[in-house]
């Protein structure tokens, strides 16, 4: 299969919102990425798959610089990510959203104060009912409107996702970053966090990398799959092509479907 | 040298090197001039008035105390009067500031480094940072600023219940005039006592705001980092408070305010 491309027509084909070359990190001897590359197209969904202890993670840490590449180039909404000086990078990464696998919600703000701080920060509600308003569209669209006094330790695992996904998205980012958006949940809500990250696409028409080792998540979600191994990308392609593919690496992913 | 004796000099070495990097990052975005004086009021009245239950019980206790155990002593020597000025010297000038600082080396500053080091452990750090947020400026600037801040006042603060307790002891035995405890008191106390005792406070203050901010950031290995993490803050914030008491008997000997 190698680096085939997707055969599907993919959304805003011609418009390039992000794009790595040669991505290369390394942590002392250890080289988690050895020379990655990947391009997202406005509106399109990509799945970067991979076993854990990949580097999927940190791959998606280095394109809003939370993790500083080794080697290579970073390019989004046409700006090297590399080159950037701190107040530019901080406006790109409202650009640039980012669900953590962990939720990562601040547990000393109840719900509505999550939501409500990225917006302060960025004076993007410029009155108060503004914000509220806004809190209330997101905290509606992730259904969980009831929610708003409640602290992070009172939600579910499944909540605080919608949650975290909600104050992903009132920032109103052109590129989301999800990492592992399913991992830890049950089956049935892992299916309805993946529905309403489609959903809140559709909505907001955003354009995604999706960091999972989940194949349900991949044919639900992904109009591209990145299969990231040994730090390179060993291949690409649609859903269906990767299941009907021979490569015995790519078919291990499939044991359990 | 072997290799277990380099081991704690080079924990030692990074410590302090990283450490010494925090504290220019601090001077760096210290007086940014988007301030975040909002999360900077609510650290200022959080760690205030967290502290000043404990702080107030501990200055009278300390002056009550002290009082009641000097007076045999005074007494022997038939210097009884000069009680309130002793009691008022030793609190001011060196037992309230340093007692203080160790209390709030063990509350603010365990308090911020399990606080921080659990939202860097949990990846909320991460999610600041990424929502175009400076971390460093939000939490630890008005962190360190609010102790900065605040160590000095719950200082005077303290210096007061000492003072008023010193004189509560003294009434144990007999009663004494307020107004008479009082005006030996200020006879005693002058600006060479008040000044260095206050700026010293600061620099605890600063001390505990940094380290606890320092431990939180560092923190890794999960949650058992985070309670190493809490712990070593109060083990260095002390240790430092110590060393700059040190520093500081030895600046204020030097221009001859002793």
């Amino acid at each position: 299969m190698g680096t085939q491309e997707a055969s599907s027509p993919r959304p805003g084909q011609h418009e390039k919102v992000l794009s790595l070359r040669g991505l290369e990190l390394a942590f002392g001897p250890n080289k988690v990425l050895r020379g990655f590359d990947l391009d997202l197209y406005r509106g399109e969904n990509v799945m970067v798959l991979g076993k854990s202890g990949s580097g999927k993670s940190v791959l998606i840490k280095c394109i809003v610089r939370l993790l500083m590449p080794t080697g290579g180039s970073i390019e989004v909404l046409g700006q090297d990510v590399l080159a950037l000086g701190q107040e530019e990078l901080d406006h790109l990464r409202v650009k640039v959203g980012f669900l953590f696998q962990s939720s990562a919600l601040y547990d000393s703000m109840t719900v509505e104060e999550n939501l409500r701080f990225p917006l302060r920060r960025h004076w993007l509600a410029t009155t108060s009912g503004e914000a509220d308003g806004l809190v209330d569209e997101m905290l509606s669209a992730v259904g969980l409107a009831h929610t708003r006094k409640l602290f992070p330790s009172e939600l579910s695992g499944g909540m605080k996702r919608r949650v975290a996904l909600a104050r992903t998205l009132i920032l109103k980012p052109e590129i989301v970053l999800y990492d592992e958006p399913t991992t830890g949940l049950d089956p049935i809500t892992g299916k309805e966090i993946v529905e309403l990250i489609l959903k809140l696409q559709r909505s907001y028409g955003t354009s995604s990398i999706i960091i999972s080792h989940d194949l349900h998540v991949a044919r639900m979600a992904a109009n591209r799959i990145a299969l990231l191994h040994e730090g390179r990308k060993y291949a690409e392609g649609t859903y269906d092509e990767f299941r009907s593919s021979q490569d015995p690496l790519i078919q291990n992913f499939f044991i359990f479907m | 040298m072997n290799g277990s004796a380099q081991r704690p000099i080079k924990v030692f070495l990074t410590e302090a090197g990283g450490f010494s990097l925090f504290v220019s990052r601090f001077f760096q975005n210290a007086f940014h001039p988007r301030f975040e004086w909002r999360e900077f009021i609510r650290q200022s009245v959080q760690n205030g008035n967290g502290s000043l239950p404990l702080v107030a019980v501990t200055a009278f206790i300390m002056g009550l105390v002290l009082t009641v155990q000097s007076r045999p002593t005074l007494a022997r020597f038939g210097a009884e009067s000069m009680l309130p000025a002793m009691v008022a010297i030793s609190m001011v000038r060196e037992i309230v500031p340093v007692i203080t600082a160790l209390i709030c080396a063990g509350k603010i500053a365990s308090g911020m480094s399990a606080e921080l080091g659990s939202m860097k452990v949990t990846e909320q750090i991460d999610a600041m940072e990424v929502s175009g947020t400076n971390p460093f400026r939000y939490l630890a600037v008005t962190r360190i600023w609010s102790t900065t801040l605040m160590v000095p006042l719950l200082v005077i603060l303290a210096d007061g219940i000492a003072i008023w307790a010193s004189w509560v002891g003294m009434n144990m035995k007999g009663p004494v005039s307020w107004q008479l405890f009082q005006r030996q008191v200020f006879d005693s106390l002058a600006l060479g006592d008040v000044l260095p005792a206050l700026i010293k406070s600061i620099f605890f203050g600063f001390v505990v705001g940094a380290i606890g901010c320092f431990k939180g950031f560092t923190t890794a290995k999960g949650t058992e980092g985070v309670g190493r993490s809490a712990h070593n803050a109060v083990v260095y914030s002390s240790l430092l408070i110590f060393i700059i008491d040190l520093l500081a008997v030895q600046i204020t000997e030097l221009m001859g305010l002793n």
